[in-house]
This record gives C-alpha cells, sequence and structure tokens, in this order.
C-alpha cells in the first residue's frame, strides 16, 4: 500500500511534512530506525522545492509525498507540480574536507542525500512542468 | 519544536528538531555568544542543513575571535550526519553517554 499527501511549497507546512512521515511510517510498519534518515532526505527535497521551485511561474508550487513499504526499509516519491527543471541528482559534490575558512554554506544537503540513501532517481516530464524524485532506504 | 538557551552549568542547550523552519531561531540565539561556548546537543533529535549551516556560522565567526564552539551529547543519527558533512574536522564533538 502507498500513502500519499500533497504539501504546499511552503516552509511553514515542513512540521506537518514530519508528522505525516511518522504516521506513515507507523501504518507501513518500517522500521523507526530509517525515519530520521528519512526526514532529512526529504526536508532537503522538499526545501530545494520551496526556495527555488519555479521561475517562471508565480503560482505556488504543491508538493506530493508518497511512501510504500519494501522489503527491509521504505520507497519514497516526491512530485514537485509547477517547478523549473532542476536535476537534484547531479548537484554539484561538497569538498567537505576543506578546512573551516574554506567552506561555504549552500549545496551540502543535496551532496549529503546522496550518501544517505540506496538509490535515488530524478525525472521531469517537460510538458507536465513537475518533478519526480524517487529515492529508497533500507537498513542494509 | 526547538528550544535554545543557557543551561545551568552556562553551556547552550539545544532540545529538539534544528531544520529549515528552525534554523532562523537558533542562529538568532546563538549570534549572542562569544568566546569558549559549549553546545549541549543531548536532546538534539534531529538536524538538517539548515541546521549544519548555523552551527557553521556560528564556528565561523567565534573561530575568528579566538573563540570555539563545542558539540557535546551527540546522538548517533546526528553525529553521522555531522561525519558526512566533515564537521568532525572542524568541530570538537564528544557523542551522548
Amino acid at each position: 500500500m502507498t500513502v500519499a499527501r500533497t504539501f504546499p511549497a511552503r516552509l511553514e507546512a515542513l512540521a506537518d511534512l514530519v508528522a505525516f512521515t511518522a504516521d506513515a511510517f507507523g501504518q507501513e510498519g518500517v522500521a523507526l530506525n530509517l525515519l530520521k534518515t528519512v526526514d532529512f532526505v526529504l526536508e532537503e527535497l522538499f526545501t530545494n522545492v520551496v526556495k527555488y521551485g519555479s521561475r517562471a511561474s508565480t503560482a505556488p508550487a504543491s508538493v506530493q509525498i508518497e511512501l510504500r513499504a519494501i522489503p527491509g526499509g521504505i520507497e519514497v516519491g516526491l512530485t514537485a507540480y509547477g517547478v523549473d527543471d532542476f536535476d537534484v541528482t547531479q548537484a554539484p559534490q561538497v569538498d567537505t574536507s576543506l578546512p573551516i575558512e574554506q567552506r561555504r554554506p549552500g549545496g551540502l544537503g543535496l551532496h549529503l542525500i546522496r550518501r544517505l540513501v540506496d538509490s535515488i532517481e530524478y525525472q521531469y516530464p517537460v510538458s507536465q512542468m513537475q518533478s519526480r524524485v524517487t529515492f529508497r532506504k533500507t537498513s542494509a | 519544536m526547538l528550544k535554545i538557551g543557557f543551561g545551568p552549568q552556562g553551556a547552550v542547550v539545544i532540545e529538539g528538531r534544528l531544520d529549515a523552519a528552525q534554523a532562523a531561531a537558533a542562529q538568532s540565539f546563538l549570534d549572542t555568544v562569544s568566546g569558549r561556548t559549549t553546545l549541549d546537543c543531548t536532546a538534539l533529535e534531529y538536524i538538517s542543513s539548515a541546521g549544519l549551516g548555523v552551527l557553521l556560522k556560528t564556528q565561523k565567526r567565534l573561530r575568528a575571535s579566538a573563540g570555539q564552539l563545542q558539540l557535546t551529547g551527540v546522538n548517533r543519527h546526528v553525529h553521522d550526519i555531522f561525519r558526512y558533512a566533515g564537521f568532525d574536522q572542524i568541530f570538537e564533538i564528544s557523542a551522548a553517554a
């Protein structure tokens, strides 16, 4: 079974998103030790839509989150409506070994999610102006 | 959601979730600290990249005046995030007991 809900692409929706994810883990019987990692990845993807969703449209974007249990973990889909094409899987790497004087803000979240998940895929059907990110996280 | 303030021992105590929605409040408080400061993370459940940015900005400011931010009581999840972000090389970090 898939549990899904749509959120406005606003920072204020983050608390509802976190509550939804926790509920979905319970409904789907997913191991709770994966919850914070999934929260982290979802927050980075969600806030990316909030910050950079669409330069062309003045209409607020919305984001649908879907969660589905898979063997040993969870598959999560995030579909953002009314957004520009931005492949989060191709975001630049961040050199986390740099000394503090050379560290700059930005980009760290998208860099980290690639380390945290088992797999992540991005799709953007141009005609629909919507992006879809699917990622999987298991305990393995 | 997030609480931040001075504890009885003088350390800054942070509790809850340091996410994008709470980062501005945390930054506002940490902008007031100076010198060698301990951030007690025992009750910090979660941190996102927005929270990492708050800590990095604070550490840069403190180091510029010979100060430092030390992170104590860090739970396993938060510690993993710190390590992946390379924060173990720019902060003194001690894990939760």
